[in-house]
């Protein structure tokens, strides 16, 4: 079961072709969730708390109940009082069970408080005003130090409103390493509250036909996880759920999670016997959506006058806001990232994840790791500077070797740091620019570096695997059948590659099916940066068995060895003797009018995790007078072992520097400290670049040898996030000895640091 | 979105006298981009939304070197941003034009709606300023004109009487020698608003600044002309010494707010730093303009 | 109280009646089946609603439908004959502009409307004519490479 590293020449894995449904998406014919309509569907929307912390004393509906058009109203009251995760993930030890469907209490300004259908959307606006609420409002608190002290508020009746007990990572004896250390870094990172902004909203459609039975086409990572947990939640078999999304508008990792809508629309459709659809706006995507966690890092580390690590301690505070969502796996992998990276002998680093009255902060593309990096990445520079060596050196000096243990625990196979460090930093011109006398006048430049590793999969908090069937037709094309969504990265296109490769046969002739409970094997979700490697891996297992059982036919139609044949183009032939050859078409669906052949591939893969890693460097040009930052170019060097598609690797990287970049200078869901309200829930002020912001970006891929994923590939999506800030922030310090050690970096804010 | 009916009058007159009827109970609709948000965000709750979209000849941009720039009402943004007459006469207009949101609002927002909405940060507003535009009115006792510099009331506000429509921008022809320029402050290169704006215009004779005009945005509750600091600059020639004297001016004239956009220290700060970019680079273009044949 | 309106949509003349507050875009989206335009927030600030309005890019939620009456409305389902791709679209899909495809309607209407008002621009122009537009995923670095191919191959087709 080994992958494809052999001198085989790959046909199709490793080119650039273009994406299966990119027609679809470029014609308009992509059918989203918010574009399914049925026949007499009502349309849906939550009542929103105004208070961050309330007790509901008496709800009146009457009023809207009265409203014409209006079909269905939820409250605390109609609803199972069910408690769940929020978040579906099986996550082994780190799921905390602390929402409801609805609840007399509301712990953010947004918890959903009531539910409204209604024939026409005109009508929900209205309806909504003339519910009645009477809320006591209980004292509120935003800051995750403040939730910890005695006298906070409690939201969930915690320890210290902590979502989980602290997450500790030892090793060594950090005393003794800060004994041996001749200097000691101290500092303490704040980041900000991104959002992950997918441009679909979230959305979903409830029906249930007249036996009972209910499809939910709805715009989420997980469709099977979305099928368990509304089985679990409302008490539905799941041979009666069907749950469908073909093809999404992005979720970066937020659309893992299971909000209040989906229940509420799911119980609305059951109420009234009719289609029932719920659509987010703008605004609710912000308030009622899940961001990255604000976290504070209070980082400390020993090193030796030659720039040796010797200890390093933290503590990793996340701001989980009203419930726990991803909070507990985001503070497990955050806490391990900042215990890596670098080889350090003496590490004591403590995780701790606080409920506040804030908005949910949920998964979002790094999970935990963007603000792990941007503390450990901003002191490796530190470090340097105060040391005076250059900051790759420094880093070359606690370089990981092969053998030691990462992350995740398990130790890497290569460590490809070194090769991502040198090869950016030719490319970016590191040396002469690091040399480069400062600008006269007020526009200065710089030039910095960061770096990451990251695990592809949730190992070891979730073992995970992934499943897919290839079944081949009469005519010898190809049903690829997965159980991952594709959230818009190209994972469909990936996965056709590797059947096409492995099963020898054409990419147009692969169809890939996905993203449908009824039809598609189990699959855990499309999270982490996970789907090309672990379903990948799946799908050529199913392919290669979808491929035996053909060369098994083949060698008995052809009285030859299965050994000596091979797939080229659709057409089973003998090494030994060209001229046997058989087309697949044949061997499935015989001419002389014999039943087609069942020839199904099944193929699983749960394998344990494998590390990529990046180098990231940022050139800037700051002015010093106004404290605008101009990023000038972005050159990322990634190792992602074996490409499928340089094209679709290509443009992960270049969307996550999107999202980096924009999380070190603008992006930041602003939440009143007294209100508790969001101040800028929409895209006028929540700034994402522009085309126009975008700089320069130089994406290289490193390819390094690992046969562990399908034909070599590694995991992807996340890592181009995670150094990005950092690599900013170090290029602004060089730019202007400025050192920021909170995001996002605001003009305002940075001008004050300025020397 | 707010519910409401529609009325859409063929003619000037026909708007005035609907206008006169309805009052406050009525919304006039131009571009609507503006007030589809205010209606979308229930900001706005009329009864009556009076579009002016399918008045005729209210759609223009004309000038002669004697009465100046005309820019009828239903001129969008883009088509003054685009317009040879405007690029040529009064490129600062073009150029403040050519920041307001995206090319797909630009195409839809008029000016004279831009204008009428009286947002302390809008974008054409310290260009208008500084050009001395002028908007004429119309209501159901006739015409006026009011200079942009009387025009703005607070946030939002205007001297408009709720029966009067604006028909007409009107700039005068610039004269000789003259450079203006207009720096927008924001997070963002485009699809933004102004954290701060500053326009500014100087006319030299020779070396002498003969004329000057500031304007700045987004540091008041309206739109202001910082009129220390324009009398700071006329009679000598404009050093980094002088325009250093008249953002100080300029910036002692700010009286912005903190709100997400940006703090006020920070804004205060701006206005100093971008009034004297701005100053300076106004009178290069002036100094360009002198040595045009 | 509803009233008729007549909207000339990628050339078919459609009259269809509409209550005042309703947009454009939503009644493209829920009467006349045109999903293609996205709505994505519904306050003119993404772009991912984007048609052309007697051949200028709008932002479709933006407009009233009671104002397009009479007026020429391109949608992304228009810029092709069926089973032929515009040179834009065809872009798009050739070098990987694509990746979730929400944005990619309006995203392909802005350009389209770029360059046949600019047959030829220049990157800069590529990258300020598509600031009304969010992309989430691409970080544009491939949209607007696919402009600018579509604009070496003749994109004002």
């Amino acid at each position: 079961m080994s992958a494809h590293l052999g001198p085989t020449p790959l046909r199709v894995v490793g080119q650039r072709v273009p994406k299966v449904d990119g027609v679809d998406k470029a014609t308009g014919v992509a059918q989203y969730t918010v574009d399914v309509r049925r026949p007499r569907m009502l349309y849906a929307r939550l009542l929103r708390s105004p208070h961050a912390h309330a007790r509901i004393r008496h709800m009146d509906v009457s009023r809207a109940q009265a409203l014409r058009g209006v079909r269905a109203i939820l409250t605390y009251r109609d609803v199972p009082p069910v408690v769940h995760a929020g978040q579906p993930q099986p996550r082994a030890g780190s799921l905390a069970r602390d929402q409801r469907i609805l609840e007399d209490r509301v712990r953010f300004v947004g918890d959903g408080v009531a539910a409204v259908a209604a024939d026409h959307p005109d009508i929900l606006e209205e309806a909504l005003a003339l519910i009645q609420v009477d809320y006591e409002v209980l004292p509120a608190v935003f800051d995750p130090f403040e939730a910890m002290q005695p006298a906070a508020p409690s939201l969930h009746g915690t320890d210290r409103n902590l979502v989980i007990p602290p997450f500790i990572v030892r090793h060594g004896d950090v005393e003794q390493g800060f004994a041996e250390a001749d200097y000691i870094f101290e500092g303490r990172y704040e980041t900000s509250r991104p959002m992950p902004a997918y441009m679909e909203p979230d959305a979903c459609v409830c029906e249930f036909d007249p036996s009972g039975r209910l499809t939910v086409w709805i715009s989420t990572q997980a469709p099977f996880m979305v099928r368990g947990s509304l089985s679990e939640v409302l008490g539905i078999p799941m041979s009666k759920i069907r749950v469908i999304c073909e093809h999404m508008g992005g979720g970066f990792g937020a659309k893992q999670d299971l909000y209040q809508y989906p229940y509420l629309c799911v119980l609305l459709a059951q109420r009234t016997g009719r289609p029932v659809k719920m659509e987010y706006t703008r605004e609710e995507t912000f308030v009622a959506g899940r961001s990255r966690h604000p976290v504070v890092i209070e980082l400390r580390q020993g090193v030796t006058r030659d720039g040796r690590l010797t200890a390093r301690q933290a503590r990793f505070v996340a701001n989980s806001g009203a419930y726990a969502s991803h909070g507990p796996g985001i503070t497990r992998v955050g806490t391990n990232a900042l215990a890596s990276l670098y080889k350090c002998p003496h590490v004591y680093i403590e995780g701790l994840c606080v409920y506040t009255n804030a908005p949910i902060a949920g998964a979002f593309r790094g999970y935990g790791a963007p603000q792990a990096y941007f503390a450990l990445e901003s002191q490796m520079d530190e470090i340097a500077a105060q040391l005076g060596l250059d900051p790759i050196e420094l880093r070359m000096r606690n370089m990981f070797q092969p053998g030691d243990r990462g992350p995740a625990g398990t130790p890497f196979r290569e460590v490809m740091l070194p090769a991502c460090l040198q090869r950016g930093a030719e490319l970016i011109g590191w040396a002469e620019k690091r040399q480069r006398p400062a600008d006269p006048g007020p526009i200065k430049r710089g030039v910095g570096v960061a770096c990451q590793l990251h695990s592809a999969t949730s190992y070891p908090a979730v073992k995970e695997a992934a499943g897919a069937v290839v079944s081949i037709n009469e005519d010898g094309t190809v049903q690829l059948l997965i159980g991952a969504a594709d959230l818009g990265t190209g994972a469909k296109t990936v996965m056709a590659q590797i059947a096409a490769e492995t099963l020898g046969v054409g990419l147009d002739a692969i169809r890939v099916v996905s993203g449908d409970t009824d039809v598609t094997p189990y699959d855990i979700g499309a999270y982490a940066s996970r789907t090309t490697f672990i379903a990948g891996g799946a799908v050529q297992r199913a392919a290669e068995d979808a491929k035996r059982q053909l060369l098994d036919l083949a060698a008995q139609e052809l009285h030859a060895e299965p050994a000596d044949l091979h797939v080229t183009d659709g057409v089973v032939a003998s090494r030994s003797d060209p001229g046997r050859r058989i087309a697949v078409k044949d061997l499935v669906a015989s001419p002389g009018g014999r039943s087609a052949r069942t020839i199904v591939g099944r193929g699983t893969f749960a394998p344990r995790n494998d590390y990529s890693f990046a180098a990231q460097f940022a050139e800037v040009a700051v002015d010093t007078e106004t404290g605008q930052v101009e990023v000038l170019q972005m050159v990322a060097v990634h190792d992602v072992g074996r490409v499928i598609n340089p094209t679709t690797a290509e443009g992960q990287v270049e969307g996550a520097l999107h999202q980096g970049i924009g999380y070190a200078l603008m992006e930041d869901l602003v939440v009143d400290g007294v209100s508790g309200k969001a101040l800028n829930a929409n895209f006028a002020d929540y700034k994402m670049l522009t085309a126009l912001d975008m700089p320069k970006i130089y994406v290289e891929l490193l390819e390094s040898v690992d046969d562990l994923g399908p034909f070599g590939a590694k995991g992807l999506a996340e890592d181009g996030v995670c150094p990005t800030a950092a690599a900013i922030a170090n290029a602004i310090y060089h730019a202007t000895g400025a050192r920021v050690r909170q995001l996002p970096i605001a003009p305002d804010r940075l001008l004050e640091l300025i020397p | 979105m707010h519910r409401f009916d529609y009325l859409e009058p063929a003619t000037l007159s026909e708007a005035v006298a609907l206008l006169a009827q309805h009052g406050a109970r009525a919304r006039v609709l131009a571009g609507g981009t503006d007030l589809l948000t205010a209606l979308k965000e229930g900001w706005e709750r009329p009864d009556w939304v009076l579009s002016i979209g399918r008045v005729a000849d209210l759609r223009y941009i004309r000038y002669d070197s004697r009465d100046g720039l005309r820019i009828g009402a239903l001129a969008t943004v883009r088509e003054v941003e685009t317009s040879p007459l405007v690029r040529k006469h009064y490129p600062v207009l073009a150029e403040a034009a050519g920041t307001l949101a995206s090319v797909q609002i630009r195409n839809l927002a008029t000016l004279a709606g831009n204008v009428c909405r009286a947002s302390p940060s809008g974008d054409t507003l310290p260009a208008l300023l500084v050009l001395d535009a002028e908007a004429r009115l119309v209501g159901p006792s006739g015409e006026r004109r009011v200079p942009l510099a009387r025009f703005f009331v607070g946030p939002g506000r205007t001297v408009m009487e709720p029966t009067e429509l604006l028909a007409e921008l009107v700039l005068p022809p610039p004269r000789p020698g003259t450079g203006a320029h207009y720096i927008k402050h924001s997070l963002r290169r485009a699809m933004d608003l102004a954290v701060v704006g500053v326009a500014a215009l100087v006319a030299l004779d020779g070396e002498t600044c003969v004329d000057a005009r500031i304007a700045l945005g987004a540091v008041a509750p309206t739109p202001i002309r910082a009129l220390a600091a324009e009398e700071q600059l006329v009679g000598r020639p404009i050093t980094p010494d002088a325009a250093e004297a008249a953002a100080d001016l300029a910036q002692a004239a700010a009286r912005p707010i903190t709100d997400v956009r940006g703090t006020a220290p920070y804004r205060r700060r701006m206005v100093h730093v971008l009034t004297r970019r701005c100053i300076l680079r106004a009178a290069e273009l002036a100094q360009s303009q002198g040595r045009l044949p | 109280m509803k009233r008729p309106v007549t909207l000339t949509i990628n050339g078919e003349r459609q009259e269809v009646a509409v209550e005042p507050w309703w947009t454009l875009l939503d009644v493209l989206r829920e009467e006349l089946g045109l999903t293609g335009a996205k709505k994505g927030c519904d306050r003119g600030d993404c772009g991912a609603c984007t048609v052309l309005l007697d051949g200028k890019p709008v932002t479709s939620c933006m407009v009233l439908a009671v104002q397009a009456d009479g007026r020429q409305v391109v949608t992304v389902e228009g810029l092709a004959a069926p089973g032929h791709l515009h040179p834009v679209q065809r872009a798009f899909v050739d070098y990987g502009a694509v990746q979730c495809g929400f944005c990619t309607p309006g995203m392909i209407m802005a350009a389209v409307a770029l360059l046949n008002e600019t047959p030829h621009p220049t990157e800069a122009e590529v990258r300020a004519a598509l600031t009304g537009n969010l992309c989430r995923c691409t970080g544009y670095a491939k949209i607007v490479q696919a402009v600018m191919a579509a604009a070496q191959h003749g994109g004002a087709a």
